[in-house]
């Protein structure tokens, strides 16, 4: 291949200049002109209760109210693997904050005035706020009716129980993997629930016209699955897919938290209830933390054998998340985790459990690792004390055991290309591993984590992106793909995708924000895939338009097609160096020929990428079987850290992290979901913490007591590190990473921890509050309080495993 | 209830005079986003903890979601749109250049701050930058690339 | 979004004029930074009614050092502190305390006076200014009267001040001779917080020590024993333990979603030991320089 010029390079992003001079528009910056609504949701004050009545008459009569609406008006279920969510709590509320009602006004005072006129009668129920409560027989159940829900073929809810999903991983022999293993070590993890706190809340607007056409402006991640959950629901009204048009412009951050549908989906009805009007939902910050989705809380039991030589010989996870009141999205977290939570190791023997569990507090759904980021700290903390209980160095541990490309994976298939050992090296040495750092003052100790990562993209077998792509006369060209930025500089890599192909700078590129209507279809803009997947759809449209182009000229020019290649925006030949026809001149007027009749005309093309080689046909009992993940990318990562043993704050004195990303696209930009990726993974770690209180209400939902962290609290310095071992069916040998920069903080930091201290902490946040106390000899959990992280209030060793 | 009358509201925005009608209880932040046409400045939390809301008050930044409009009367407000009227200033080249942002909503509180900081101190020590920072969140980019930027401008654009 | 209560809103030119707009309305509120006050109302705690903005009143605005007082009026802002050079020199905890106010978009608004009024047990201006006995200054309809700080803070929001009084200022005189102090405010990670714990600590002349803390109990508190165990003894380390011991009995810190009473204790005792050091440090003219934090 020769060189690439723009593929490979950083070039500045397309997006910037709107971003930096405050022209980029966000849903909530568009104008809708006087007559359009505003919304307020009522709310839910308890964990679980029937709902016997609401009375909206007050809210009706007070100027301004256009209309009031509640569930009753919408027998309709919704959701994206599951269909348990009705669009307004029907005959119950399952969680504190619920929506029940909305009130449409005029303007969003009195919308919000009529909203607390709006009176509900409730009937608690006993909420279910505890997992092992959850579990028991004849616990009080969160869905009733369970059994009846439709849900993809690929998930086993239980009915009559509080089990929306188990996943079961079985490979080889579990007695016989014990038995081989000289050394067994067994311990429990938490994990509690934390919120995405993309700086931009949820908003929608939604206007249902007179023609029937329902046009929805929605910050989202995934406009055409928007379109289609929403098809769905809301056919009953007489909608089809082509009656939906949703619009994303800029989105001001995701992680997962705009993906599928959530309060979007009362856009839609509001906007149908109030025809001809656009009327507006926005989230405010509050609503934000508990009326969307948050990741879910998980109690994790580890139980991992191994020889003495380091050799792992079995490991058996057992997973129960606290999956929240609807599970529609979160049973694939759990589903996600319940095939791949060995970590990036050859297992020979496997026996995963991952159960998703109802409870009474808000849904759980994708957050940036999707399930990865919440079993690698348990895991990781286990390799490392599993490690050390061996007398084995913990990076030697992981190198004699990392997965190759070609090892077999926890469910049969094969796993991809990936250089997990170049990772580890190249993070051992610039964490400087092996070598104790010096405190820097008296009452200060220093210490150093490690920690493997790996993820796959976790989508249906059936999960594809297009693009459509088309030259102006200038030579400029315009892409249309559903494909959504977010941040990661999506709309930059794919014009540097379609420039390196078709020799156009990417100054001439324009990347669309989506338009249902006009731009080509992308499942979702998640599970760190669509550089792979949209990039594929796009470097394919191209090379269409390039045969197209070659078509053009062999016709009109008489020219071999084999002989033609671009450079720099010219059509060239091998066969005549004299030839060099600038694409301005013919991509749209064609080429003149000798007669005076043309030949050719506008180029456009298409590009669709389907992986068709994924199925998730594995084995409801094993798993085994199927091709369930389309690849996996691998990494390491090291912290060394400072700790102030009187006050138990920690100092990341230095953060590496080393990704096998097959092609960096632009390098830059992947350093940027390194730099980002860590520091919100950081804060999960450190200082994120959800508390509720025992009537299951968020107590922290704003900024001042949920921290995330500022340009203060970065580490010292953070390393970051680009391995390119191509992936065969990549965009120039590209893989995603935008998710796995955050998987490994926590785990590097809790080994860091006790590498400096000895402490082993096995539930986080590991706050500064938790060290100091311990090393006092204080017990947290004996102290804390009432307030819980997820629906397990206790120790880690507390926790019975039992399902009933 | 008794009606409250609404008052009339001078101000300087961007360099212009504008005259707004406004309830006493009108919010700077959704004035200026509904009523005078200016969107750069966001509804990020709405009680002062974010910084996407921050408009240069007579040239210091404050967060515009926790002033009253009628608060601004006579006073000057400058917002990004009002920054770059004759083209990017330097600052805001050098963020582009180094790709400094990612989604984007937090940049016009970011490039507001940093504006103000560049103006008291032309040439802030990493720790100057982060703190006057602090009050500005930003989920995407760990913050080391704004900083970055923040220092080449204030270098005149220099790479050290 | 916008607030759903109506009030009206006021901005007299003299402070006369503003006493007898509070005393018309009952409920009605002074707004001033509105930093505090503003996200209140969008927390719907309060229905005023009317606001009376006193940032039209002359005067009001002024840090003024002469005769070894110090005068800050109420509309001196955090970052009015910050950026004063007299207070660096004179008042330099106070300087201190201001650049870990919030951030600066909140300390150019937010006023000294504002925080000492909001009365939160966490309050940063009301704890470090009870070291220097200070004194409020209040107008009203009755006239002018004045409060020492240690009688201001009744319990969390709740002051001595009178409906349709306002403070107007707050004064502190400066300690003769050689002083050093030291502020030590625990927040949950490096960025803006409020404060779990904070320690106030002054100690000048012939080692007068004066000690607050703050977010440990209902109101900001004087360690009072403590400084009569200290008084006129230079520090050592057996000293120190002496009077961290008498943390338990001094402090009455709650378990809350900030953080654990265990936590605040242990941290408490940790911070009056470095906060003294420093302080006596600082009064020799050695570091830590005011500015860098001792917790």
């Amino acid at each position: 291949m020769s060189e690439l010029k723009i593929v490979g390079h950083s070039p500045s992003r397309i997006d910037g200049l709107d971003k930096v001079s405050g022209a980029a528009v966000f849903v909530d910056d568009m104008d809708f002109g006087p007559n359009l609504l505003h919304a307020e949701i009522v709310e839910s004050p308890h964990a679980h209760a029937l709902i016997r009545s609401i009375d909206t008459s007050e809210a009706e009569s007070m100027p301004g109210v256009v209309k009031v609406v509640t569930g009753e008006d919408y027998p309709y279920t919704f959701g994206l693997y599951m269909k348990d969510r009705y669009v307004f709590a029907r005959d119950r509320v399952r969680f504190v904050g619920e929506q029940v009602a909305a009130v449409i006004a005029r303007d969003p005072k009195t919308a919000k005035r009529a909203a607390r006129k709006v009176k509900v009668e409730y009937e608690e129920l006993p909420s279910v706020l505890d997992l092992s409560e959850a579990l028991k027989p004849g616990a009080t159940l969160v869905h009733p009716e369970l059994g009846e829900y439709e849900c993809c073929p690929w998930f086993f809810p239980r009915g009559g129980t509080n089990i929306a999903h188990w996943r079961k991983t079985r490979k080889g022999d579990m007695q016989k993997g014990f038995a081989e293993a000289d050394h067994i070590l067994e311990d429990t993890y938490t994990v509690p629930r934390y919120a995405h706190c993309a700086i931009e809340p949820h908003v929608i607007v939604g206007r249902f016209d007179a023609g029937d056409r329902l046009t929805l402006w929605s910050a989202s991640q995934s406009p055409y699955t928007q379109r289609h959950v929403m098809a769905e629901a809301l056919a009953p009204f007489g909608l089809k897919h082509k009656d939906i048009r949703i619009i994303t412009p800029y989105v001001g951050g995701g992680f997962g938290g705009k993906a599928g549908v959530s309060m979007e989906i009362i856009g839609a009805v509001l906007a149908i209830a109030v025809k001809g009007y656009p009327v507006k939902v926005r989230w405010n910050r509050a609503q934000e933390f508990y009326n969307t989705y948050q990741r879910q809380g998980v109690v994790a039991r580890i139980k991992l054998g191994a020889k003495k030589d380091g050799t792992i010989t079995a490991i058996e996870h057992t997973m129960h998340w606290d999956a929240g009141a609807y599970v529609e999205y979160g049973a694939n977290v759990v589903n996600a985790a319940g095939l791949s939570a060995t970590g990036p190791y050859r297992v020979p023997n496997v026996k995963i459990d991952s159960v998703c569990v109802y409870t009474n507090l808000p849904c759980g759904g994708p957050y940036r690792g999707f399930g990865y980021s919440e079993f690698h700290f348990g895991l990781e903390s286990h390799v490392t004390r599993m490690a050390q209980e061996l007398g084995m160095d913990p990076v030697e541990f992981r190198k004699k055991n990392a997965i190759a490309p070609g090892d077999t994976l926890p469910y049969g298939a094969k796993m991809n290309p990936g250089n997990l050992q170049e990772a580890i090296d190249k993070v051992a040495t610039a964490v400087e591993w092996g070598k104790k750092e010096e405190p820097g003052g008296p009452g200060k100790v220093t210490g150093k984590g490690f920690a493997l990562f790996w993820k796959a993209p976790a989508m249906p077998p059936n999960a594809a992106s297009a693009a459509f792509l088309k030259f102006n006369e200038d030579g400029s060209v315009n892409i249309a793909v559903s494909g959504m930025e977010i941040g990661q500089g999506l709309l930059t890599v794919l014009a540097q995708i379609a420039g390196e192909v078709l020799t156009v700078p990417i100054s001439k590129i324009r990347v669309e924000t989506p338009d249902t209507d006009r731009n080509a279809y992308e499942w979702q803009t998640v599970g760190s895939h669509v550089t792979w997947g949209c990039g594929n759809a796009v470097r394919s449209a191209a090379m269409e338009a390039r045969e197209k182009i070659f078509d053009t000229v062999h016709r009109a020019k008489g020219l071999k097609k084999e002989s033609l290649y671009l450079e720099a925006e010219h059509v060239k030949s091998t066969d005549d160096p004299a030839v060099a026809l600038p694409l301005k001149d013919f991509v749209i007027d064609g080429i003149m020929v000798e007669d005076g009749t043309w030949r050719g005309g506008p180029i456009l093309a298409s590009g669709m990428f389907m992986p068709e080689f994924t199925s998730a046909t594995g084995d409801p009992e094993t798993s085994q079987g199927g091709h369930p993940n389309v690849h996996y990318t691998v990494g390491a990562a090291a912290a060394s850290i400072e700790i102030d043993t009187e006050t138990g704050k920690v100092r990341v004195l230095k953060a590496v992290l080393a990704a096998d990303v097959g092609k960096a696209i632009n390098p830059v930009l992947v350093e940027g979901q390194i730099f980002g990726g860590l520091l919100q993974g950081l804060g999960t770690v450190l200082y994120e913490e959800i508390k509720y209180g025992k009537d299951g209400r968020l107590l922290n939902a704003n900024f001042t007591d949920y921290k995330i962290p500022t340009a203060m609290d970065t580490p010292d310095e953070i390393v970051p590190i680009i391995i390119e071992t191509p992936q065969p069916d990549g965009p120039f040998g590209a893989r995603g990473v935008g998710e796995h920069t955050m998987i490994p903080a926590p785990p590097i930091v809790a080994n860091a921890v006790a590498d400096a201290t000895g402490l082993r902490i096995k539930s986080l946040p590991i706050t500064a509050e938790k060290i100091a106390l311990a090393l006092k000899g204080i017990d947290y959990e004996s102290v804390r309080g009432n307030y819980m992280g997820l629906c397990f209030k206790g120790r880690p060793e507390d926790y019975e495993f039992k399902t009933g | 209830m008794k009606k409250i009358a609404r008052r009339t509201v001078t101000l300087t925005l961007n360099g212009e005079t504008r005259t707004v009608d406004v309830s006493p209880s009108d919010i700077l932040l959704d004035v200026l986003r509904e009523k005078l046409g200016v969107k750069s400045p966001k509804a990020g939390c709405e009680r002062g903890d974010c910084g996407v809301c921050t408009v240069l008050l007579d040239g210091k930044p404050v967060r515009s979601c926790l002033i009253l409009a009628i608060e601004a009367d006579g006073h000057e407000i400058t917002t990004v749109e009002g920054l770059g009227k004759d083209g990017m200033t330097p600052l805001q080249q050098a963020f582009i250049e180094r790709n400094a942002f990612q989604c984007g909503f937090c940049a016009p509180g970011i490039v507001l701050a940093a504006t103000a900081l560049l103006n008291e101190n032309p040439n802030p020590t990493d720790q100057e930058i982060r703190e006057a920072l602090s009050g500005n969140l930003c989920r995407c980019t760990g913050y080391d690339s704004i900083v970055e930027a923040i220092k080449a401008a204030s270098r005149g654009g220099r790479d050290e | 979004m916008p607030l759903v209560q109506e009030f009206d809103y006021l901005k007299p030119a003299t402070l006369g004029k503003a006493i007898k707009a509070l005393a018309g309305r009952q409920g009605a509120q002074v707004l001033a930074g509105g930093t505090d006050l503003i996200a209140w109302l969008a927390d719907d705690m309060a229905d005023p009614g009317l606001l009376v903005d006193i940032k039209g009143i002359k005067g009001l605005g002024k840090i003024k050092i002469s005769r070894g007082e110090v005068s800050i009026g109420c509309l001196v802002t955090f970052s009015d502190l910050l950026t004063s050079s007299r207070i660096r020199k004179k008042a330099p905890l106070l300087w201190e305390v201001a650049g870990r106010v919030a951030s600066t978009g909140i300390r150019n608004r937010a006023t000294v006076v504002g925080n000492i009024c909001s009365a939160v047990p966490c309050t940063d201006a009301g704890t470090a200014l009870l070291v220097y006995d200070a004194v409020m200054d209040v107008r009203g309809p009755d006239g002018k009267r004045e409060i020492p700080l240690d009688e201001w803070f009744l319990g969390p929001r709740e002051t001595s001040l009178k409906p349709g009084e306002i403070a107007t200022g707050v004064r502190f005189g400066l300690p003769e001779g050689k002083s050093g102090a030291c502020w030590a405010k625990l927040g949950r990670y490096r960025g803006e917080d409020l404060a779990q714990a904070s320690v106030a600590v002054l100690v000048s002349g012939d080692y007068e020590y004066k000690i607050a803390f703050g977010a440990v109990a209902p109101r900001p508190i004087r360690g009072r024993e403590m400084e009569k165990r200290l008084e006129g003894r230079p520090l050592s380390d057996a000293l120190i333990e002496e009077v961290t011991a008498l943390v338990p009995e001094t402090i009455a810190p709650i378990t809350d979603i900030r953080a654990t009473r265990e936590y605040r204790l242990e941290m408490v005792k940790v911070m009056l030991g470095r906060s003294l050091l420093a302080a006596v440090a600082r009064r020799g003219g050695l570091s830590p320089k005011y500015g860098t934090s001792v917790i």
